[in-house]
Protein backbone atom coordinates (compact mmCIF):
# COMPACT_ATOMS: atom_id res chain seq x y z
CA UNK A 1 0.00 0.00 0.00
CA UNK A 2 1.06 3.21 -0.59
CA UNK A 3 2.02 6.25 1.97
CA UNK A 4 -0.84 8.34 0.68
CA UNK A 5 -3.39 5.07 0.88
CA UNK A 6 -2.41 4.45 4.19
CA UNK A 7 -2.96 8.18 5.42
CA UNK A 8 -6.16 8.09 3.81
CA UNK A 9 -7.10 4.92 5.21
CA UNK A 10 -6.23 5.78 8.48
CA UNK A 11 -8.53 8.94 7.83
CA UNK A 12 -11.18 6.40 7.12
CA UNK A 13 -10.09 4.44 10.07
CA UNK A 14 -13.25 5.89 11.68
CA UNK A 15 -15.41 5.04 8.85
CA UNK A 16 -15.86 1.10 9.15
CA UNK A 17 -19.50 0.33 8.87
CA UNK A 18 -20.83 -3.22 10.51
CA UNK A 19 -24.00 -4.14 8.79
CA UNK A 20 -26.00 -6.80 11.06
CA UNK A 21 -29.11 -8.68 11.54
CA UNK A 22 -31.42 -6.24 13.44
CA UNK A 23 -35.04 -6.49 14.87
CA UNK A 24 -37.95 -3.82 14.97
CA UNK A 25 -34.79 -1.52 16.54
CA UNK A 26 -33.57 1.64 15.72
CA UNK A 27 -30.00 1.92 14.08
CA UNK A 28 -27.43 4.22 16.58
CA UNK A 29 -29.64 7.20 17.14
CA UNK A 30 -26.45 9.92 17.23
CA UNK A 31 -24.69 8.65 13.96
CA UNK A 32 -28.57 8.42 12.09
CA UNK A 33 -28.94 12.28 13.08
CA UNK A 34 -25.05 13.13 12.09
CA UNK A 35 -25.74 11.65 8.42
CA UNK A 36 -28.85 13.11 8.42
CA UNK A 37 -28.41 16.68 9.31
CA UNK A 38 -25.33 16.02 6.84
CA UNK A 39 -27.49 15.43 3.66
CA UNK A 40 -29.89 17.88 4.87
CA UNK A 41 -29.39 19.45 1.63
CA UNK A 42 -30.13 16.38 -0.48
CA UNK A 43 -33.77 16.94 1.09
CA UNK A 44 -33.80 20.87 -0.04
CA UNK A 45 -32.72 19.64 -3.42
CA UNK A 46 -34.97 16.85 -4.05
CA UNK A 47 -37.60 18.53 -3.41
CA UNK A 48 -37.17 21.64 -5.32
CA UNK A 49 -36.10 19.41 -8.44
CA UNK A 50 -39.29 17.32 -7.53
CA UNK A 51 -41.77 20.18 -7.73
CA UNK A 52 -39.84 21.52 -10.86
CA UNK A 53 -40.25 18.40 -12.69
CA UNK A 54 -44.22 18.24 -12.10
CA UNK A 55 -44.05 21.81 -13.19
CA UNK A 56 -45.09 23.28 -9.85
CA UNK A 57 -42.56 25.81 -9.86
CA UNK A 58 -44.30 27.84 -12.89
CA UNK A 59 -46.67 30.82 -11.97
CA UNK A 60 -49.50 28.89 -13.16
CA UNK A 61 -48.58 26.05 -11.04
CA UNK A 62 -47.93 27.78 -7.52
CA UNK A 63 -51.51 29.83 -8.77
CA UNK A 64 -52.88 26.98 -8.31
CA UNK A 65 -51.72 25.78 -5.27
CA UNK A 66 -53.19 28.65 -3.74
CA UNK A 67 -56.14 29.15 -5.98
CA UNK A 68 -57.25 25.27 -4.39
CA UNK A 69 -57.59 26.30 -0.82
CA UNK A 70 -59.14 29.45 -1.39
CA UNK A 71 -62.02 27.78 -3.53
CA UNK A 72 -62.11 24.81 -1.31
CA UNK A 73 -62.50 27.75 1.68
CA UNK A 74 -65.44 29.71 -0.40
CA UNK A 75 -66.90 26.40 -1.33
CA UNK A 76 -67.01 25.38 2.83
CA UNK A 77 -68.72 28.95 3.57
CA UNK A 78 -71.01 28.89 1.24
CA UNK A 79 -71.99 25.34 2.92
CA UNK A 80 -71.67 27.10 6.43
CA UNK A 81 -72.83 30.45 5.79
CA UNK A 82 -75.59 30.69 3.09
CA UNK A 83 -77.22 27.01 3.18
CA UNK A 84 -77.27 26.09 6.66
CA UNK A 85 -78.09 29.68 7.38
CA UNK A 86 -75.41 30.79 9.55
CA UNK A 87 -77.41 33.92 11.22
CA UNK A 88 -75.43 33.23 14.71
CA UNK A 89 -72.93 35.10 13.22
CA UNK A 90 -73.28 38.45 11.64
CA UNK A 91 -69.75 38.99 10.28
CA UNK A 92 -69.85 36.66 7.58
CA UNK A 93 -66.47 38.21 5.98
CA UNK A 94 -64.76 37.31 9.28
CA UNK A 95 -66.20 33.77 9.56
CA UNK A 96 -64.75 33.84 5.71
CA UNK A 97 -61.39 34.86 7.30
CA UNK A 98 -61.40 32.00 9.73
CA UNK A 99 -62.30 29.36 7.43
CA UNK A 100 -59.28 30.79 5.25
CA UNK A 101 -56.61 30.65 7.59
CA UNK A 102 -57.99 27.76 9.06
CA UNK A 103 -57.86 25.57 5.39
CA UNK A 104 -54.31 27.42 4.67
CA UNK A 105 -53.37 25.83 8.29
CA UNK A 106 -54.90 22.71 7.67
CA UNK A 107 -53.29 22.53 4.04
CA UNK A 108 -50.04 22.35 5.07
CA UNK A 109 -50.20 19.80 7.16
CA UNK A 110 -52.21 17.63 4.51
CA UNK A 111 -50.50 18.27 2.03
CA UNK A 112 -47.04 17.06 4.43
CA UNK A 113 -49.09 13.58 4.72
CA UNK A 114 -50.54 13.21 1.85
CA UNK A 115 -47.41 14.10 -0.22
CA UNK A 116 -45.21 12.18 2.52
CA UNK A 117 -47.26 9.13 2.64
CA UNK A 118 -45.59 8.19 -1.36
CA UNK A 119 -42.40 9.85 -0.30
CA UNK A 120 -40.71 6.24 0.27
CA UNK A 121 -42.74 4.47 -2.99
CA UNK A 122 -42.08 7.30 -5.13
CA UNK A 123 -37.98 7.44 -3.59
CA UNK A 124 -37.59 3.19 -4.61
CA UNK A 125 -35.00 3.73 -7.08
CA UNK A 126 -32.96 5.93 -4.77
CA UNK A 127 -33.73 3.92 -1.69
CA UNK A 128 -32.57 0.37 -3.54
CA UNK A 129 -29.14 1.92 -4.86
CA UNK A 130 -27.74 4.40 -2.27
CA UNK A 131 -27.63 3.88 1.81
CA UNK A 132 -28.56 7.40 3.40
CA UNK A 133 -31.13 8.12 6.65
CA UNK A 134 -34.52 7.40 4.32
CA UNK A 135 -35.92 9.65 7.02
CA UNK A 136 -35.02 12.58 4.75
CA UNK A 137 -37.73 11.32 2.10
CA UNK A 138 -40.67 12.51 4.10
CA UNK A 139 -38.34 15.11 5.46
CA UNK A 140 -38.36 16.60 1.59
CA UNK A 141 -41.78 16.32 1.54
CA UNK A 142 -42.28 18.93 4.23
CA UNK A 143 -39.90 20.78 2.48
CA UNK A 144 -42.43 20.50 -0.73
CA UNK A 145 -45.65 21.46 1.70
CA UNK A 146 -43.79 24.49 3.58
CA UNK A 147 -42.52 25.65 -0.30
CA UNK A 148 -46.22 25.53 -1.21
CA UNK A 149 -47.35 27.02 1.82
CA UNK A 150 -45.52 30.29 1.96
CA UNK A 151 -47.30 32.05 -1.41
CA UNK A 152 -50.70 31.43 0.96
CA UNK A 153 -49.64 34.16 3.48
CA UNK A 154 -49.62 37.22 1.00
CA UNK A 155 -52.77 36.23 -0.50
CA UNK A 156 -54.30 35.96 3.35
CA UNK A 157 -52.93 39.10 4.25
CA UNK A 158 -54.93 40.87 1.23
CA UNK A 159 -58.05 39.18 2.16
CA UNK A 160 -57.07 40.31 5.96
CA UNK A 161 -56.69 43.87 4.63
CA UNK A 162 -59.63 44.17 2.96
CA UNK A 163 -61.74 43.00 5.96
CA UNK A 164 -60.21 45.77 7.70
CA UNK A 165 -61.15 48.56 5.24
CA UNK A 166 -64.80 46.69 4.89
CA UNK A 167 -65.47 45.35 8.28
CA UNK A 168 -66.63 47.19 11.92
CA UNK A 169 -63.37 47.06 14.23
CA UNK A 170 -63.61 44.99 17.70
CA UNK A 171 -61.71 44.84 20.19
CA UNK A 172 -59.53 41.87 20.67
CA UNK A 173 -61.35 38.89 21.68
CA UNK A 174 -64.51 39.26 20.12
CA UNK A 175 -63.36 37.95 16.70
CA UNK A 176 -66.71 36.06 16.16
CA UNK A 177 -68.69 39.57 15.93
CA UNK A 178 -66.41 41.70 13.26
CA UNK A 179 -62.90 41.67 12.68
CA UNK A 180 -60.37 42.64 15.05
CA UNK A 181 -57.41 44.52 13.50
CA UNK A 182 -53.61 43.43 13.70
CA UNK A 183 -52.34 42.87 16.93
CA UNK A 184 -48.92 41.71 18.76
CA UNK A 185 -49.90 38.46 19.16
CA UNK A 186 -49.99 37.59 15.19
CA UNK A 187 -46.08 37.57 16.38
CA UNK A 188 -46.50 33.87 17.28
CA UNK A 189 -47.13 32.97 13.95
CA UNK A 190 -43.95 31.95 12.88
CA UNK A 191 -43.79 29.69 16.46
CA UNK A 192 -46.92 28.08 14.97
CA UNK A 193 -45.33 27.45 11.29
CA UNK A 194 -42.73 25.63 13.21
CA UNK A 195 -45.15 23.47 14.97
CA UNK A 196 -47.57 22.73 12.68
CA UNK A 197 -44.01 21.65 10.52
CA UNK A 198 -43.14 19.07 13.07
CA UNK A 199 -46.44 18.05 13.74
CA UNK A 200 -46.72 17.35 9.56
CA UNK A 201 -43.09 15.75 9.57
CA UNK A 202 -44.39 13.36 12.15
CA UNK A 203 -47.50 12.25 10.44
CA UNK A 204 -45.43 11.95 7.22
CA UNK A 205 -42.99 9.37 8.67
CA UNK A 206 -45.88 7.28 9.93
CA UNK A 207 -48.26 7.66 6.41
CA UNK A 208 -44.80 6.93 4.93
CA UNK A 209 -44.03 4.10 6.56
CA UNK A 210 -47.46 2.29 6.37
CA UNK A 211 -47.68 2.81 2.48
CA UNK A 212 -44.53 0.70 2.25
CA UNK A 213 -46.93 -1.89 3.64
CA UNK A 214 -49.26 -1.86 2.72
CA UNK A 215 -49.96 0.09 -0.66
CA UNK A 216 -53.39 1.57 -0.66
CA UNK A 217 -52.37 3.66 2.46
CA UNK A 218 -52.69 6.76 0.13
CA UNK A 219 -56.42 5.82 -0.68
CA UNK A 220 -57.23 5.57 2.78
CA UNK A 221 -55.52 8.68 3.25
CA UNK A 222 -57.65 10.96 1.62
CA UNK A 223 -60.87 9.67 3.15
CA UNK A 224 -58.90 10.38 6.41
CA UNK A 225 -58.01 13.63 5.77
CA UNK A 226 -61.70 14.47 4.59
CA UNK A 227 -63.32 13.17 7.89
CA UNK A 228 -60.15 14.72 10.31
CA UNK A 229 -61.14 18.49 8.69
CA UNK A 230 -64.31 17.87 9.60
CA UNK A 231 -63.82 17.00 13.07
CA UNK A 232 -60.93 19.60 13.27
CA UNK A 233 -61.51 23.44 14.50
CA UNK A 234 -60.99 24.45 10.85
CA UNK A 235 -64.54 25.32 9.64
CA UNK A 236 -65.95 25.91 13.37
CA UNK A 237 -63.87 27.88 15.95
CA UNK A 238 -63.15 25.89 19.01
CA UNK A 239 -65.91 27.83 21.13
CA UNK A 240 -68.58 26.62 18.76
CA UNK A 241 -67.18 22.85 18.95
CA UNK A 242 -66.93 22.88 22.26
CA UNK A 243 -70.24 24.27 22.86
CA UNK A 244 -71.87 21.47 20.44
CA UNK A 245 -70.35 18.82 22.00
CA UNK A 246 -70.63 19.48 25.09
CA UNK A 247 -74.40 19.35 24.87
CA UNK A 248 -73.68 15.79 24.17
CA UNK A 249 -71.55 14.99 27.04
CA UNK A 250 -70.26 17.62 28.84
CA UNK A 251 -66.39 16.19 28.44
CA UNK A 252 -66.53 15.27 24.94
CA UNK A 253 -65.80 19.24 23.97
CA UNK A 254 -62.23 18.78 25.56
CA UNK A 255 -61.80 15.64 23.87
CA UNK A 256 -62.28 16.19 20.90
CA UNK A 257 -60.27 19.51 20.81
CA UNK A 258 -57.31 18.08 22.76
CA UNK A 259 -57.73 14.25 21.70
CA UNK A 260 -57.27 15.84 17.71
CA UNK A 261 -53.40 16.52 16.84
CA UNK A 262 -54.49 19.72 15.20
CA UNK A 263 -56.83 20.71 17.43
CA UNK A 264 -54.94 22.72 19.49
CA UNK A 265 -52.68 24.45 16.76
CA UNK A 266 -55.47 25.22 14.83
CA UNK A 267 -57.49 26.41 18.00
CA UNK A 268 -54.20 29.00 18.44
CA UNK A 269 -53.75 30.14 15.01
CA UNK A 270 -57.66 31.05 15.55
CA UNK A 271 -56.73 32.83 18.55
CA UNK A 272 -54.08 34.76 16.97
CA UNK A 273 -55.58 35.66 14.31
CA UNK A 274 -59.24 35.69 14.67
CA UNK A 275 -59.43 36.88 17.80
CA UNK A 276 -56.31 39.01 17.93
CA UNK A 277 -54.90 37.61 21.43
CA UNK A 278 -52.03 35.65 22.63
CA UNK A 279 -52.59 31.80 22.45
CA UNK A 280 -54.56 30.02 25.17
CA UNK A 281 -51.56 28.69 27.26
CA UNK A 282 -53.77 25.38 27.14
CA UNK A 283 -54.01 24.88 23.39
CA UNK A 284 -50.52 26.10 23.15
CA UNK A 285 -49.32 23.48 25.69
CA UNK A 286 -51.85 20.70 24.00
CA UNK A 287 -49.99 21.73 20.70
CA UNK A 288 -46.59 21.56 21.65
CA UNK A 289 -46.77 18.51 23.16
CA UNK A 290 -48.85 16.69 20.21
CA UNK A 291 -45.84 18.57 17.97
CA UNK A 292 -43.39 16.67 20.35
CA UNK A 293 -45.07 13.17 21.05
CA UNK A 294 -45.65 12.73 17.04
CA UNK A 295 -42.50 13.71 16.13
CA UNK A 296 -41.01 11.52 18.23
CA UNK A 297 -43.01 8.67 17.50
CA UNK A 298 -43.17 8.66 13.79
CA UNK A 299 -39.34 8.92 13.92
CA UNK A 300 -38.98 6.05 16.01
CA UNK A 301 -42.07 4.34 14.02
CA UNK A 302 -39.86 5.30 10.62
CA UNK A 303 -36.31 4.70 11.35
CA UNK A 304 -37.22 1.75 13.38
CA UNK A 305 -38.51 0.17 10.28
CA UNK A 306 -36.41 1.59 7.88
CA UNK A 307 -33.62 -0.93 6.79
CA UNK A 308 -36.77 -3.20 5.75
CA UNK A 309 -37.99 -1.09 3.29
CA UNK A 310 -35.15 -1.78 0.47
CA UNK A 311 -36.46 -5.68 0.99
CA UNK A 312 -40.49 -4.61 0.40
CA UNK A 313 -39.98 -1.95 -2.71
CA UNK B 1 -1.07 -13.60 5.41
CA UNK B 2 -2.32 -10.44 5.67
CA UNK B 3 -3.90 -8.39 8.53
CA UNK B 4 -7.22 -7.77 9.34
CA UNK B 5 -6.84 -3.86 9.27
CA UNK B 6 -5.50 -4.36 5.42
CA UNK B 7 -9.18 -5.89 4.63
CA UNK B 8 -12.03 -3.36 3.18
CA UNK B 9 -14.73 -6.23 3.00
CA UNK B 10 -15.48 -8.58 5.23
CA UNK B 11 -18.50 -10.72 5.11
CA UNK B 12 -18.93 -13.56 7.79
CA UNK B 13 -21.65 -16.56 7.73
CA UNK B 14 -23.40 -14.44 5.97
CA UNK B 15 -27.65 -15.31 5.34
CA UNK B 16 -29.91 -13.48 3.42
CA UNK B 17 -33.71 -13.92 3.38
CA UNK B 18 -36.79 -12.31 2.79
CA UNK B 19 -40.50 -13.32 2.73
CA UNK B 20 -42.42 -12.84 -0.72
CA UNK B 21 -45.89 -12.41 -1.17
CA UNK B 22 -47.94 -13.87 -3.81
CA UNK B 23 -50.09 -11.02 -3.96
CA UNK B 24 -48.35 -8.07 -6.12
CA UNK B 25 -48.69 -5.59 -2.92
CA UNK B 26 -50.07 -6.16 0.19
CA UNK B 27 -53.11 -3.84 0.53
CA UNK B 28 -54.82 -2.25 3.80
CA UNK B 29 -58.01 -3.68 3.22
CA UNK B 30 -56.59 -6.92 2.38
CA UNK B 31 -55.07 -7.16 5.50
CA UNK B 32 -58.50 -5.96 7.01
CA UNK B 33 -60.15 -8.60 5.04
CA UNK B 34 -57.92 -11.18 6.27
CA UNK B 35 -58.24 -10.80 9.70
CA UNK B 36 -60.48 -13.86 10.69
CA UNK B 37 -58.76 -16.19 8.61
CA UNK B 38 -55.43 -15.76 9.67
CA UNK B 39 -53.37 -19.54 9.70
CA UNK B 40 -53.54 -21.59 6.36
CA UNK B 41 -54.19 -18.75 3.64
CA UNK B 42 -51.62 -16.86 4.90
CA UNK B 43 -48.92 -19.67 5.18
CA UNK B 44 -49.71 -20.54 1.19
CA UNK B 45 -49.50 -16.48 0.21
CA UNK B 46 -45.88 -15.89 1.55
CA UNK B 47 -42.32 -17.90 1.04
CA UNK B 48 -39.48 -17.27 2.10
CA UNK B 49 -36.55 -16.66 -0.46
CA UNK B 50 -33.32 -17.73 0.49
CA UNK B 51 -30.94 -15.39 -1.79
CA UNK B 52 -27.54 -15.68 0.11
CA UNK B 53 -27.01 -18.75 2.01
CA UNK B 54 -24.14 -18.90 4.32
CA UNK B 55 -21.44 -17.19 2.54
CA UNK B 56 -18.05 -15.57 3.73
CA UNK B 57 -15.38 -14.17 2.08
CA UNK B 58 -12.46 -11.58 2.41
CA UNK B 59 -11.17 -9.05 0.22
CA UNK B 60 -8.31 -6.99 0.42
CA UNK B 61 -7.82 -3.40 -0.31
CA UNK B 62 -6.98 -2.76 -4.12
CA UNK B 63 -8.43 -6.21 -4.82
CA UNK B 64 -10.60 -6.01 -7.92
CA UNK B 65 -13.07 -8.88 -6.87
CA UNK B 66 -15.57 -10.16 -9.83
CA UNK B 67 -18.63 -11.80 -9.14
CA UNK B 68 -20.00 -14.99 -11.60
CA UNK B 69 -22.88 -16.60 -11.37
CA UNK B 70 -26.24 -17.36 -13.34
CA UNK B 71 -29.53 -15.69 -12.63
CA UNK B 72 -30.78 -16.21 -8.97
CA UNK B 73 -27.34 -16.58 -7.74
CA UNK B 74 -27.76 -13.73 -5.42
CA UNK B 75 -24.68 -11.19 -6.75
CA UNK B 76 -27.23 -8.74 -6.80
CA UNK B 77 -28.22 -9.29 -3.54
CA UNK B 78 -25.08 -9.67 -1.84
CA UNK B 79 -23.77 -6.49 -3.52
CA UNK B 80 -27.08 -4.43 -1.63
CA UNK B 81 -25.80 -6.11 1.34
CA UNK B 82 -22.54 -4.62 1.13
CA UNK B 83 -23.37 -1.61 0.35
CA UNK B 84 -25.51 -1.40 3.44
CA UNK B 85 -29.04 -1.31 1.49
CA UNK B 86 -29.89 -4.59 3.04
CA UNK B 87 -29.76 -5.94 5.98
CA UNK B 88 -28.09 -9.13 6.85
CA UNK B 89 -30.44 -11.48 7.78
CA UNK B 90 -27.94 -13.90 9.71
CA UNK B 91 -24.24 -13.19 9.64
CA UNK B 92 -21.97 -9.58 9.57
CA UNK B 93 -20.32 -7.83 7.16
CA UNK B 94 -17.41 -5.41 8.04
CA UNK B 95 -17.14 -2.54 5.27
CA UNK B 96 -14.29 -0.28 6.09
CA UNK B 97 -14.08 3.11 4.17
CA UNK B 98 -16.38 4.81 1.76
CA UNK B 99 -18.97 2.68 -0.65
CA UNK B 100 -19.74 4.12 -3.86
CA UNK B 101 -22.22 2.02 -5.62
CA UNK B 102 -23.49 1.50 -9.47
CA UNK B 103 -26.16 -1.07 -9.42
CA UNK B 104 -28.22 -2.61 -11.95
CA UNK B 105 -31.15 0.04 -11.72
CA UNK B 106 -28.63 2.77 -12.49
CA UNK B 107 -28.13 5.69 -10.02
CA UNK B 108 -31.66 6.98 -8.53
CA UNK B 109 -32.15 9.04 -11.25
CA UNK B 110 -35.44 10.78 -12.05
CA UNK B 111 -35.76 10.53 -15.81
CA UNK B 112 -38.13 14.08 -15.52
CA UNK B 113 -34.77 15.48 -14.20
CA UNK B 114 -31.85 16.60 -16.44
CA UNK B 115 -28.50 14.87 -16.26
CA UNK B 116 -27.02 18.15 -14.04
CA UNK B 117 -29.35 18.10 -11.37
CA UNK B 118 -29.36 14.02 -10.85
CA UNK B 119 -25.87 14.36 -10.98
CA UNK B 120 -26.09 16.81 -8.08
CA UNK B 121 -28.50 14.66 -6.31
CA UNK B 122 -26.86 11.72 -6.33
CA UNK B 123 -23.87 13.21 -5.11
CA UNK B 124 -26.02 14.69 -2.23
CA UNK B 125 -27.40 11.69 -1.48
CA UNK B 126 -24.00 10.33 -0.77
CA UNK B 127 -23.37 13.13 1.42
CA UNK B 128 -20.72 15.24 -0.66
CA UNK B 129 -21.03 18.67 0.65
CA UNK B 130 -22.14 21.58 -2.25
CA UNK B 131 -18.84 22.66 -2.67
CA UNK B 132 -17.46 19.39 -3.07
CA UNK B 133 -19.65 18.78 -5.81
CA UNK B 134 -19.09 21.74 -7.78
CA UNK B 135 -15.53 20.14 -7.83
CA UNK B 136 -16.81 16.81 -9.27
CA UNK B 137 -19.45 18.37 -11.47
CA UNK B 138 -16.57 18.86 -13.98
CA UNK B 139 -14.98 15.86 -13.96
CA UNK B 140 -18.22 13.83 -13.96
CA UNK B 141 -19.45 15.74 -17.46
CA UNK B 142 -16.30 15.63 -18.90
CA UNK B 143 -16.03 11.74 -18.53
CA UNK B 144 -19.26 10.89 -19.29
CA UNK B 145 -18.91 13.19 -22.05
CA UNK B 146 -22.62 14.07 -23.08
CA UNK B 147 -22.33 16.94 -24.59
CA UNK B 148 -25.70 19.22 -24.65
CA UNK B 149 -27.22 16.36 -23.31
CA UNK B 150 -26.34 17.18 -19.79
CA UNK B 151 -28.76 19.88 -19.72
CA UNK B 152 -31.64 17.62 -21.14
CA UNK B 153 -34.90 15.81 -18.92
CA UNK B 154 -32.90 12.24 -18.95
CA UNK B 155 -35.61 10.83 -20.27
CA UNK B 156 -34.61 11.64 -24.09
CA UNK B 157 -31.17 10.03 -22.76
CA UNK B 158 -30.36 6.68 -24.96
CA UNK B 159 -29.57 3.83 -22.53
CA UNK B 160 -25.64 3.96 -23.33
CA UNK B 161 -26.03 7.62 -22.26
CA UNK B 162 -27.76 6.97 -19.45
CA UNK B 163 -25.08 4.20 -18.00
CA UNK B 164 -22.25 6.23 -18.82
CA UNK B 165 -23.51 8.99 -16.39
CA UNK B 166 -24.00 6.58 -13.63
CA UNK B 167 -20.90 5.11 -14.16
CA UNK B 168 -19.15 8.73 -14.00
CA UNK B 169 -21.03 9.55 -11.07
CA UNK B 170 -20.21 6.49 -9.04
CA UNK B 171 -16.12 6.80 -9.87
CA UNK B 172 -15.78 9.86 -9.11
CA UNK B 173 -17.33 10.19 -5.72
CA UNK B 174 -13.94 8.96 -4.03
CA UNK B 175 -14.92 5.39 -3.05
CA UNK B 176 -13.03 3.33 -1.23
CA UNK B 177 -15.22 0.56 -2.20
CA UNK B 178 -16.63 0.51 -6.01
CA UNK B 179 -19.33 -1.80 -6.38
CA UNK B 180 -20.48 -2.22 -10.26
CA UNK B 181 -23.74 -4.32 -10.56
CA UNK B 182 -23.81 -5.18 -14.54
CA UNK B 183 -23.34 -1.97 -15.64
CA UNK B 184 -20.04 -1.65 -18.23
CA UNK B 185 -22.09 -3.45 -21.03
CA UNK B 186 -24.04 -0.17 -21.33
CA UNK B 187 -21.31 2.24 -23.12
CA UNK B 188 -20.00 1.73 -26.58
CA UNK B 189 -16.35 0.60 -27.12
CA UNK B 190 -14.67 3.51 -26.48
CA UNK B 191 -16.24 4.31 -23.26
CA UNK B 192 -15.46 0.90 -21.79
CA UNK B 193 -11.60 1.04 -22.54
CA UNK B 194 -12.36 4.26 -21.05
CA UNK B 195 -13.89 3.27 -17.95
CA UNK B 196 -11.59 -0.01 -17.00
CA UNK B 197 -8.59 2.69 -17.29
CA UNK B 198 -10.87 4.53 -14.84
CA UNK B 199 -11.44 1.26 -12.63
CA UNK B 200 -7.18 0.51 -12.86
CA UNK B 201 -6.13 3.66 -11.79
CA UNK B 202 -8.45 3.31 -8.90
CA UNK B 203 -6.74 -0.27 -8.09
CA UNK B 204 -3.67 1.39 -8.00
CA UNK B 205 -4.64 3.79 -5.37
CA UNK B 206 -5.71 0.75 -3.68
CA UNK B 207 -9.45 1.35 -3.77
CA UNK B 208 -11.12 -2.36 -4.23
CA UNK B 209 -13.74 -2.65 -6.46
CA UNK B 210 -16.48 -5.56 -6.79
CA UNK B 211 -17.64 -6.45 -10.04
CA UNK B 212 -21.14 -8.51 -10.98
CA UNK B 213 -20.75 -9.14 -14.46
CA UNK B 214 -22.00 -11.81 -17.26
CA UNK B 215 -18.87 -10.95 -19.72
CA UNK B 216 -16.74 -13.05 -18.76
CA UNK B 217 -13.59 -11.34 -20.52
CA UNK B 218 -14.75 -8.46 -18.54
CA UNK B 219 -13.39 -10.48 -15.52
CA UNK B 220 -10.55 -12.06 -16.66
CA UNK B 221 -9.39 -8.69 -18.08
CA UNK B 222 -10.06 -6.46 -14.97
CA UNK B 223 -10.04 -8.69 -11.65
CA UNK B 224 -7.75 -10.38 -9.38
CA UNK B 225 -9.61 -12.24 -7.63
CA UNK B 226 -13.09 -13.83 -8.35
CA UNK B 227 -15.90 -15.60 -6.49
CA UNK B 228 -18.33 -17.92 -7.78
CA UNK B 229 -22.21 -17.92 -6.55
CA UNK B 230 -24.70 -20.22 -7.37
CA UNK B 231 -28.39 -20.30 -6.07
CA UNK B 232 -27.31 -18.07 -3.09
CA UNK B 233 -24.14 -19.94 -2.10
CA UNK B 234 -20.61 -19.10 -2.48
CA UNK B 235 -19.24 -21.92 -4.86
CA UNK B 236 -16.04 -21.62 -5.01
CA UNK B 237 -12.95 -18.48 -4.85
CA UNK B 238 -10.26 -18.18 -6.71
CA UNK B 239 -8.35 -16.60 -9.66
CA UNK B 240 -10.44 -14.94 -12.57
CA UNK B 241 -8.80 -17.45 -14.89
CA UNK B 242 -9.83 -20.95 -13.05
CA UNK B 243 -13.19 -19.39 -11.40
CA UNK B 244 -14.20 -18.24 -15.32
CA UNK B 245 -12.90 -21.89 -16.57
CA UNK B 246 -14.98 -23.60 -13.71
CA UNK B 247 -17.81 -21.48 -14.62
CA UNK B 248 -17.67 -21.73 -17.82
CA UNK B 249 -17.38 -25.74 -17.43
CA UNK B 250 -20.49 -25.68 -15.36
CA UNK B 251 -22.21 -23.77 -17.85
CA UNK B 252 -21.62 -26.25 -20.67
CA UNK B 253 -22.22 -29.52 -18.21
CA UNK B 254 -25.03 -28.19 -16.21
CA UNK B 255 -25.27 -29.04 -12.52
CA UNK B 256 -23.54 -32.30 -12.59
CA UNK B 257 -20.34 -30.28 -12.72
CA UNK B 258 -20.84 -29.06 -9.37
CA UNK B 259 -21.14 -32.45 -7.88
CA UNK B 260 -18.75 -34.02 -9.95
CA UNK B 261 -15.97 -31.46 -8.68
CA UNK B 262 -16.99 -31.68 -5.32
CA UNK B 263 -16.23 -35.39 -5.21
Amino acid sequence: MTTAASARRSEFESSIQVFEPHRASLPPVRPYLREFWRRRRFAYELSRTTQKAANFDSPIGSVWLVLNPLLLAFVYFLLIEVISGGAKRPAGWSSFLHIVIGLFTWTLVASCMSVGATSVTAGGKLILNQSFPRALLPFSSVITSLMNYWPTIPVYLVMYGLGLVLLPHVPPGQGSTGLVGPTWALLWHPVLVALLVITGYGLAMIFSTMTVYFRDTTKFLSYVLRIWLYLSPVLYPVSAMVDKYEKVWPPLGKIMIYGNPLGPVLGVMNDIWIEGVSPSPALLAGAILWAAFLLLFGGWFFVSRERDFAVRL
Amino acid sequence: MPSDSDLAVKVEDLWIRYRTSYEANQTLKGAVLKLGKRSERRKKSVRVVEAVKDVSFDVHNGTVLGIVGANGAGKSTLMRAVAGILPPTEGRITVNGRVSTLLALGVGFNAMLSGRENIMLGCLAAGLEMDEIQDKYDQITEFADLGDFIDLPMRTYSSGMYGRLAFAVSVHMDPDILLIDEALSAGDAAFKEKSFSKMRELCEQARTILIVSHALGTIQELCTDAIWMHKGELVRQGTPEQITEDYLRFLKVGESALTLEDV
